[in-house]
């Protein structure tokens, strides 16, 4: 299993991605020894093995069951054991396509973080392409680590656990494109500013959650060179699809109606029931389809700082 | 952070430049849209020459290669298109001694100075004009009118300064750009998607190198330029196109390399249902055809045989992904393609009615054989004057599509 191809039959040692429900799901990795136990029972990985991916296997109290779906970037961002605040769809999706991202774009991100985004950069910018990725934490590092190299991922991404803001990522004319998710990007632009193709045009993405930080990132990218600086923010709404019934006034008349006939009708027969008046009373309306959205919603995540990198001229 | 400035013109850099070297290419420079269609037949003829190195191809400006420039609002001047041919893209240029050009640096944004002026105190009645007709004249020559905060004075010099000067950006075509372009100039031909849903799209459809991927595209090509993009010459697309003609249009100010285009298979709805029988192909030997002849046949046999093996290669089915864009509905385009895509692939449909998905989606829950289909929505700030109130929206059987046994 790699998340840089599909495949479709599961084997030992495939990562699966349990789908119970939507907002439940579990990655595991099949080992014929070992069974996963949720509230719908009991399920053998070794009943796993030879289905085909999006298969649907009953637990085995017959209690319930769940679907094996292929493991993508994006089923990860879902399931990744969150050691830090990950990046969601709506952002992850425009910085790729703002910084121009394709197969055999040369990437630097830092921090890495879990490692999620590090896995939709790979995805996009495989076969031939590469990503640098920095982490100052050291056992968030050997975490991603193990997991690029789990998730065949790791002849694409060279990742190295170091202080970004004091001695720089060290690398020199190489790359096409620079994400910095830091807490303090100012810190580490000039030394980005060096990490580009010098006689190419690039771009950069600051990714920071508060106003004050884009402030001091705009500054510093203007007084590093970098034009074109803009902001954005993405916003994701899902729409909640409903079928409901729509009645008409005269429904509401029919059930005053209704109401009366039977309190007077247990007035009259003292409490004894009668069908003939519900029924008589009861017709379907049509159904709509309708959509709202949720009632609570994720809002903002993060501001998007943008700036274009300009190759060096020979005067 | 300014949005203001707008993708002018396409400029197509063509072979006809190329042969007209050092002469003035006035009143050519900059081909509208519309325009390009004189081009096109030259376009074809030099599709077979592509550059070898497709990576660090792309951020210089090449000859045959499609180029947007960035212009002022106001009046433009005249510039010799030799002049930036081989040079990086990100820089612009300034006008001089009538045609000439120069690098000129780019200034980012200047630093406004904050002041207490604010229009608290502004009201709307002729009796408050405290300013005399001198006043006046001398603040219309200065260009400034009225009190004005600093912020809006720096955006009215920028304003100023956009309309009269003779700069001019060379901007490279990239997926965003092209977007850009078509986005505000015709966003009908690209059924006014935005670069955010075309994004999400592309990622929750995990477009990427080694994937065989169905696309249905009425948005004259964008979607398909995407995909091909993102694919990267490795894997395949089918593209289903309406009428008989595909209409592609946007790929080609991509400036894909060959490698990219041969990852793309073309049908149309007809040729996508096994029941359409095509019309068999009358083979004919060679031998007994001029040479006319034989060229008119070579293409029609070549064409023939495309189609087939682009049926074929359908029929056999496996593919990892669906993504639509289309006038048609996804409903039928569901039912149609998917005994063609494997187990645990995704699905993602676009279109600017949120209705037409609602109905889908009500379709997807029914049928049991698709899981977690979801409609989502999504905004980009600062959009509000960009996208005109019009949102998009989407569905996405993010999930995937269950084996059909279960």
């Amino acid at each position: 299993m790699s998340f840089l191809q599909y495949k479709t039959y599961i084997e030992e040692g495939d990562l699966v991605i349990a789908y119970i429900t939507r907002e439940n799901m579990m990655p595991l990795v099949v080992n014929p020894t070992m069974t996963y136990n949720n509230k719908f029972g009991t399920f053998k990985h070794s009943d796993m093995i030879g289905k085909e991916y999006g298969s649907k296997i009953s637990s085995h109290n017959g209690r319930g069951f769940m679907y094996l779906l292929h493991p993508t970037p994006e089923l990860w961002t879902h399931v990744v054991p969150h050691r830090t605040q990950i990046l969601y769809i709506a952002d992850i999706s425009f910085i790729t396509t703002y910084l121009d991202l394709k197969p055999g774009s040369i990437v630097l991100e830092s921090g890495t973080g879990s490692g999620s985004f590090s896995h939709s950069l790979t995805r996009t910018i495989a076969p031939n392409g590469h990503l640098y990725t920095f982490e100052y934490h050291e056992e968030r590092a050997k975490a991603a680590k193990q997991d690029f190299e789990r998730h065949g991922l790791s002849d694409l991404i060279t990742i190295e656990c170091r202080d970004v803001y004091k001695s720089g990522f060290e690398i020199t004319d190489t790359v096409h494109a620079v994400f910095l998710d830091l807490p303090a990007p100012w810190d580490a632009i000039a030394s980005a500013k060096r990490a580009f193709k010098q006689r190419r045009i690039g771009r950069i993405c600051c990714f920071s959650p508060c106003i004050e930080q884009v402030q001091r990132t705009c500054a510093s990218l203007n007084e590093n060179g970098f034009v074109e600086i803009k902001m954005f923010e993405c916003l994701i709404r899902n729409q909640e699809v409903h079928t409901i019934p729509i009645y008409t006034v005269k429904d509401a008349v029919s059930k005053i109606k209704a109401q009366q006939e039977k309190k007077r009708k247990r007035r009259e027969q003292d409490g004894e029931k009668d069908h003939t008046t519900k029924s008589q009373h009861k017709q379907e309306p049509p159904n709509l389809y309708v959509s709202k959205t949720p009632t609570e919603a994720r809002g903002h995540t993060s501001y998007l700082t943008f700036a274009t990198f300009l190759p060096i001229l020979d005067e | 952070m300014e949005i203001d400035q707008s993708l002018s013109e396409i400029l197509s850099v063509t072979t006809e430049i190329n042969k007209d070297i050092d002469k003035n290419i006035k009143g050519k420079k900059v081909k509208g849209v519309e325009e390009v269609e004189e081009v096109e037949e030259i376009e074809e003829e030099v599709d077979i020459e592509v550059l070898e190195e497709e990576e660090e191809d792309t951020c210089y400006i090449h000859d045959n290669q499609y180029v947007l420039i960035l212009l002022p609002s106001g009046k433009f001047g005249v510039f010799h298109t030799n002049d930036i041919i081989g040079k990086p893209f990100g820089h612009s240029y300034e006008i001089h001694d009538r045609d000439k050009i120069k690098i000129i640096r780019n200034v980012a944004f200047r630093e406004v100075d904050e002041t207490d002026a604010n229009n608290k105190e502004t009201i709307d009645d002729p009796s408050k004009q405290k300013l005399s007709y001198e006043d006046i004249e001398q603040l219309k020559k200065d260009g400034l009118e009225g009190q004005k905060t600093e912020y809006s004075k720096a955006k009215y010099i920028k304003r100023k300064e956009a309309k009269f000067s003779r700069v001019f950006t060379p901007v490279r075509p990239t997926l965003y750009s092209v977007w850009e372009y078509f986005h505000t100039k015709n966003p009908s031909k690209i059924r006014e998607m935005r670069i955010d849903s075309l994004s999400q799209m592309l990622t929750l459809a995990n477009v990427r190198a080694y994937s065989k991927m169905l696309v249905i595209d009425d948005t004259q090509g964008l979607l398909i330029s995407g995909v091909l993009e993102r694919l990267g010459g490795y894997g395949v697309v089918i593209g289903i196109h309406d009428g008989e003609n595909h209409n592609f249009d946007i790929m080609r100010y991509m400036n894909f390399s060959k490698k990219i285009y041969n990852s793309l298979r073309i049908l149309s709805w007809q040729q996508v249902f096994k029941e359409e029988i095509q019309a068999p192909f009358n083979y004919q030997n060679e031998s007994n055809l001029s040479e006319k002849e034989l060229k008119f046949y070579h293409r029609k046999k070549a064409n023939y045989e495309r189609i087939e093996s682009t049926r074929e290669l359908l029929f056999k089915g496996g593919f990892d992904g669906l993504l639509i864009a289309s006038q048609y509905q996804p409903e039928s385009i569901l039912e149609t393609f998917i005994p063609y895509l494997r187990g645990s692939r995704p699905i993602v449909i676009y279109h600017i009615n949120k209705e037409v998905l609602m109905n889908t989606c009500v379709h997807m829950r029914i049928s049991r054989i698709y899981l977690n289909p979801t409609i989502t929505e999504s905004r980009t700030h600062p959009s509000m004057s960009t996208s005109g109130g019009v949102d998009f929206e989407k569905i996405s059987s993010k999930r995937a599509k269950l084996n059909k046994e279960d």
